[in-house]
């Protein structure tokens, strides 16, 4: 039984880090940056990788009421700038959104260290710790910003920092500078400009849910003009998308040798019953069992014990799962925190397993452990009784 | 020598070969029993005694000859179709009991039955009343290592007896028990010989079971000596 109950309790415990895991990196880029699906221009872009502007964004906004599972969506005008400060300068990127939309994909708000984070009135930026030591700059100094998108031409803004926040990642605190939509139009000379619509689509837990996202997608496709295109998380942030696709054959490796690991002990283990059994058998035989019906005692014993391994595996797995997110989670060891602060990542791993991968663990084990038991039950079928019941160990 | 014989052998023979090495055990066995016979087979150690048994029993495959159980031979058959003679015709006691320690008194006796297909119900009916028929019903629900030798045999015969066979092999069934078991075991078998008509067919050395039976075959070296029907019969004292 513990042959069985081993590797599914490992499989089910594996695929709760890996599915946490996925769970978080799928977060991490959706919710920081992308959104589910973002709507844009299809022009080039332009100098700078400035994205093309798009004039009139209420006609995507138009379309979106009339698509099925949307959960939210809201506008943004991502510019990419010089800031300066005195003799000090540096290239960012201004990110101009709606501060009381943005929650769902900015963690802005929850990041703020000294000030606070952005009202939609407000006249000032939020800037990162980073950003603000390399600026020597704190709450309530001016910044000035230089425009130059390549669509609207050069502009220039002075604004306050009303907000310091601790980026999950150094890029990001260096680079992104929020402000209102309203002061990065300013920023684009004009009234209307938005360089993206991004929306986060219902229902959506992980990366396990692509089919909802893709079904929106289909409708944006079908209603937007030709010349928006509508991108997902995975074209949107393609390191996270490829990370997933190499985790997916890893996790089927390590499957498969999981199972052939419990395959192989299965099998040994029976054909240890089997041959310290032989004298049993041997009677059973002699007493006018059929070989068929030998087989069929093997096989039912290794499906019992295989059975309730499997259960026993799964409902192990799923407790220690359960325990663990009991106490909030699996926290990440020292060297681990810094390589997920600098993905943008959470330092606690929240575990995740899905009702399918705990009864496909489950059934696929029990499944190859009857496999296996076909071997050593062959072989008791094959005895001769006589010479079995003579068998000594 | 007798007509419609239930069992009949004609010039069997067995070779054991080990590597090169050939060992006759049986070199020409002539036999005929009829059904509800008490029969034993004698002879000392190693005069192939047993492998006459297990041949009988479909156990084993004679090396030449055949053996006709009810006119069928049992060289014709395959494993399947030999395995299932064995459920339904044959009983098998051993000198070793060779009861399944897993499985309590009354699951041992109702095995074969289990084998046969028979429904719980009337396994377990079958089962109890074969059980208070050998007066042991008690240890219904003991398992064997919780019983003496004697009861285990017993048991051992509930098991043979159940599914009313064409004949009982039983293999030196007196050979792991004292004087009085033995005798007890022996009369109880003579019982359910003349009362239910049930076909012994004893392999012993055990010359309390010889003065017992109703025809006495010696073996030596794998030949039948003598073939003996006994009038005077001893039963318990």
């Amino acid at each position: 039984m513990l042959a069985v109950l081993i590797p599914v309790y490992t499989l089910v415990v594996m695929f709760g880090f890996a599915g946490g895991n996925l769970r978080d990196m799928f977060d991490t880029a959706t919710r920081i940056d992308t959104g589910h699906i973002q709507i844009r221009h299809v022009a080039e872009k332009g100098a700078g990788a400035a994205l093309p502007l798009i004039q009139d964004p209420a006609k995507i906004i138009a379309a979106l009421d009339q698509t099925e599972g949307i959960e939210w969506d809201t506008i943004r005008l991502d510019l990419p700038a010089l800031v300066s400060v005195g003799d000090r300068s540096q290239t960012i990127l201004v990110q101009g959104v709606v501060p009381e939309e943005i929650d769902p994909i900015s963690p802005m708000r929850g990041l703020i260290t000294d000030g606070r984070y952005l009202q939609n009135t407000d006249d000032g930026v939020v800037i990162g710790e980073e950003l603000a030591g390399l600026l020597k700059v704190g709450v309530g100094s001016e910044i000035v910003i230089l425009g130059a998108h390549p669509e609207t031409g050069l502009s220039v803004l002075r604004v306050p920092v009303i907000g310091i926040y601790n980026a999950p990642t150094t890029e990001m605190g260096r680079m992104v500078v929020q402000t209102p939509l309203a002061v990065a139009r300013r920023l684009a000379n004009s009234q209307s400009a938005a360089t993206a619509v991004v929306v986060r689509v219902k229902g959506v837990t992980g990366p396990w849910d692509v089919g909802r996202i893709e079904h929106v997608e289909a409708q944006l496709r079908d209603k937007l003009p030709a010349q928006y295109e509508v991108l997902d998380w995975r074209e949107l942030a393609p390191q996270v998308a490829s990370y997933m696709r190499i985790m997916k054959p890893a996790l089927f490796i390590f499957a498969a040798i999981f199972f052939a690991l419990g395959g192989l002990v299965v099998l040994n283990t029976l054909y240890l019953s089997v041959m310290e059994r032989t004298r049993e058998l041997g009677l059973v035989i002699s007493l006018g069992a059929s070989r068929w019906r030998v087989i069929r005692m093997i096989l039912t014993e290794a499906g019992l014990l295989a059975g309730m391994g499997a259960a026993y595996g799964a409902l192990g797995g799923v407790i220690l799962i359960w325990i663990v997110e009991a106490f909030g989670g699996f926290p990440l060891p020292g060297a681990a925190i810094a390589f997920a602060k600098a993905v943008g990542m959470n330092s606690v791993l929240h575990l995740r397993v899905t009702v399918s991968q705990v009864v496909l663990s489950a059934a696929a084990m029990a499944g190859i452990a009857i496999i296996a038991a076909w071997y050593p039950a062959l072989r008791a079928a094959k005895l001769e009784p006589v010479e079995a019941m003579r068998y000594v160990e | 020598m007798l007509s419609n014989p239930l069992i009949e052998t004609k010039d069997l023979r067995k070779v054991y070969t080990s590597g090169t090495v050939e060992t006759p055990a049986l070199r020409g066995i002539d036999l005929e029993l009829i059904k509800g016979e008490f029969t034993a087979i004698a002879g000392p150690s190693g005069s192939g005694k047993s492998t006459l048994l297990h041949l009988l029993g479909g156990l084993d495959r004679p090396t030449s000859g055949d053996i006709l159980l009810e006119g069928k031979a049992l060289s014709t058959l395959s494993k399947d179709e030999l395995a299932r003679l064995r459920l339904t015709n044959i009983g098998f006691v051993f000198q070793a009991y060779n009861l399944i320690p897993v499985l309590t008194v009354l699951e041992n006796t109702a095995f074969v039955l289990e084998l046969q297909g028979i429904v719980r119900s009337e396994r377990i009916a079958r089962a109890r009343a074969i059980l208070s028929e050998l007066g042991i019903e008690q240890y219904a629900n003991q398992y064997p290592n919780r019983i003496s030798g004697g009861q285990q045999q017993r048991v051992a015969v509930a098991r043979a007896v159940i599914a009313t066979p064409a004949i009982v092999l039983a293999d030196e069934p007196t050979a792991n028990l004292d004087t009085a078991t033995s005798l007890d075991l022996i009369d109880l078998m003579r019982r359910l010989n003349t009362e239910r008509g049930a076909t012994f067919l004893f392999a012993t050395h055990d010359s309390r079971l010889l003065g017992r039976v109703s025809r006495l075959v010696t073996i030596v070296d794998g030949l039948i000596a003598s073939d003996e029907e006994q009038q005077d019969i001893k039963s318990a004292p």
